[in-house]
């Protein structure tokens, strides 16, 4: 928009807050709101099914250690930007300030403990969830299953990229079908309007909207973690990698499943703790030349990276003082959102049989479909005090209401 | 004695407020401890008649969002406003100075009439409201020390003089020394001048204080380059309900 590249260090230290925001973000989604399920089971009582559930289960030192690290990476962030949420250090052409070597330093033993930190969390997921072959069953199973196009933003060498990139779009089967920069995303990507929501619903523009369903000669396509994955081809840093490996032998590729989305989020949290401890590492980030001054007059741009629910496109378009005339965002979860739909759709017509009491258990399944897309939605149906309420009507054929259960 | 119960609800946010709760990390603990927290997202049924304290994040931009809003304070005997948008409109407002009619047209195309809208308001507009937090998010200490109050049954303070006296308390250099403007004069202070001290300058997210020089900060803003339109782009980002609400 401003027409102006900033400092190398600068890219480097907002990727590093960015880097330090996944982390976060990854730790409060897997343990508030997935690993309820898998540590306490799908249908464990609704009391218990929680994140103090969790605690209670692998003890509270661990409980501890959650928190601890939640709090270290915003403290990171606080440190890069003076605060997490809604900063104001971003600047055309840079930063308002840049990293002392004190900070740097402080930063690179924090980083440290959260790589450590992503090695349990791995290996807590492959022993509550990989060893359990319920589970695995679980994840592979047909009612959890949509084969989608699959966006990520890739680097140079085609591996997952968070913070800049191209924009990689793969087909149902993994085949690489569009390759795009930021500004090109009108060409790539259109979005369809539905009454009953205000959200909209994105697809591809060159396959074309054919309504809810899946397939090839459907466009509607799914990002965030497990989309991120298959449209790359691994992760840059070694551990992720190895954990990205046997993600791969294990699943196969594309990942079709909606509940390995939990899985490609661990590996992108052990991925964003190594790139963060790599960013603190280089020296050169406390450069204090973070930014340059703008010369030229400010226009339109348009800017992606990939926020931990999907890729995120933000396009402004400003007169000469720089003053907004025009915004189009594309935010993480809309890109979902018609793979939400037909996710939970899929799972309600699959777990539910003819004549077979609906239990809660079989409600939190139906949950668990859209629960592993996004911790916005999450938060909704799974956070600390409880549930959310959850209406479900049985309809016959002729659209006559055959059960409503309601949970409060 | 029990506990007081505690319900969250939102209306046209962006869930950045009650983030900097959950973000409270071990603070957190001990806040969910204190209370019986009944709902936090949307009214539950059995239990959403009986709460004692509503916080309400986000601002009322749809007429069918008004009898839900008369419910929740109904039933709250304190209702507490969180964030810019439910304080004071927020951002949300911006659109109240385009034709609404363009506006969802520039967004849902020929099926706008589809999407019900109205000029947004801040909660007060429509409810009386007994306390609000402000910023644009929340300041997460200044939520723990206004929770604290509540559940002691005290009223919480908040400053009542311009952020320029955390600005000077942080040794900025102000920024109208720098070729920029700030709405830091005629705004409410409690933020420690963050956004000045973070290299940028005051929005004004915290709303105007009690009795503004508005006259003034426009003479400042004009004597310093600003046209009438950028200035009321100034005054509106934040605290533009207060132009529609004399
Ligand atoms: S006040 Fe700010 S943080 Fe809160 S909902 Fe509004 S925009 Fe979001
Ligand atoms: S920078 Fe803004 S808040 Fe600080 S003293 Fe100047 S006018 Fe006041
Ligand atoms: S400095 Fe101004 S804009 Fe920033 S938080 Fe304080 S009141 Fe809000």
């Amino acid at each position: 928009m401003y027409h102006a590249d900033p400092p190398e260090v600068t890219k480097k230290l907002r990727e590093m807050f960015y880097s330090a925001h996944y982390v976060h973000s990854h730790i409060a989604h897997f343990y508030a709101l997935a690993a309820p399920d898998f540590v306490l089971g799908p249908d464990a009582d609704p009391a218990v099914r929680n994140i103090l559930g969790v605690v209670d289960k692998v003890g509270l030192p661990i409980g501890g250690e959650v928190i601890k690290h939640r709090g270290i990476a915003q403290d990171i962030q606080v440190m890069i930007a003076g605060r997490s949420t809604h900063l104001v250090w971003t600047l055309p052409g840079g930063v308002s300030k840049g990293i002392t070597e004190e900070e740097r330093a402080q930063i690179e033993e924090k980083a440290k403990s959260c790589v450590e930190f992503s090695k349990f969390t791995l290996q807590l997921f492959d022993d509550v969830v990989l060893k359990n072959k319920a589970y695995v069953d679980l994840i592979l199973s047909e009612p959890y299953q949509l084969k989608t196009y699959y966006m990520g933003l890739v680097d140079q060498n085609d591996k997952v990229n968070f913070y800049d990139g191209k924009i990689k779009v793969v087909d149902p089967e993994g085949k690489e079908v569009a390759k795009y920069t930021p500004s090109e995303y009108l060409d790539n990507i259109a979005e369809h309007v539905e009454p009953w929501s205000y959200l909209k619903f994105p697809y591809l523009k060159k396959v074309g909207w054919k309504g809810f369903v899946d397939g090839k000669e459907s466009g509607v396509y799914r990002a965030a973690p497990a989309a991120r994955l298959n449209a790359a081809s691994g992760m840059a840093t070694p551990l992720a990698q190895e954990a990205y490996e046997k993600y791969i032998t294990t699943l196969g590729k594309p990942v079709h499943a909606t509940l390995a989305n939990h899985w490609a989020r661990v590996i992108e949290l052990m991925y964003a703790s190594e790139r963060l401890l790599e960013l603190a590492q280089d020296k050169s980030i406390t450069d204090p030349n973070v930014r340059i001054l703008p010369t030229e007059t400010p226009t339109e741009g348009v800017g992606v990276v990939e926020a931990p629910r999907g890729t995120l496109y933000h396009h402004y378009k400003t007169d000469k003082n720089g003053f907004v005339e025009k915004a189009n965002l594309i935010v993480g979860t809309t890109n979902n959102h018609a793979p939400i739909s037909m996710s939970i759709k899929k799972a309600a017509m699959g777990l539910i049989k003819k004549g077979q009491v609906i239990s809660n258990g079989i409600l939190n399944m139906i949950e668990m479909a859209f629960r592993a897309y996004d911790p916005c939605f999450s938060c909704a149906t799974h956070s600390l005090p409880g549930q959310m309420p959850l209406k479900l009507t049985i309809y016959d054929i002729h659209g006559k209401v055959v059960e409503q259960l309601e949970r409060a | 004695m029990d506990k007081p119960r505690v319900a969250f609800f939102d209306f046209a946010s962006c869930e950045g407020d009650q983030l900097q709760i959950v973000n409270l990390e071990e603070d957190l603990l001990k806040v969910v401890g204190a209370v019986d927290v009944v709902s936090f997202r949307e009214a539950m049924k059995g239990h959403s008649d009986n709460y004692d304290i509503a916080f309400v994040e986000g601002s009322i931009t749809r007429r069918s969002d008004e009898p839900r809003l008369l419910e929740i304070r109904k039933n709250a005997k304190i209702l507490v406003a969180i964030g810019a948008c439910a304080t004071i409109g927020g951002v949300n407002l911006l659109k109240n100075f385009q034709d609404l009619e363009s506006v969802r047209k520039f967004v849902y195309g020929d099926k706008f009439f589809q999407y019900e809208t109205y000029p947004a308001r801040p909660i007060k507009a429509v409810v009386p409201v007994d306390l609000e937090i402000h910023q644009c998010p929340i300041n997460r200490d200044e939520f723990v020390m206004a929770f604290k109050a509540l559940l002691m049954g005290k009223k919480p303070e908040f400053p009542n003089y311009p952020v320029c006296e955390d600005c000077k308390k942080a040794e900025n250099i102000c920024v109208f020394e720098m070729g920029m403007t700030c709405m830091g004069p005629v705004t409410r202070a409690g933020c420690g001048a963050c956004c000045v001290v973070e290299g940028s300058v005051c929005w004004g997210c915290r709303g105007f204080i009690d009795h503004p020089n508005a006259d003034s900060e426009r003479e400042v803003l004009a004597k310093y380059g600003l046209s009438v339109g950028d200035i009321l782009k100034k005054f509106r980002l934040y605290t533009g309900f207060s132009e529609v609400s004399k």
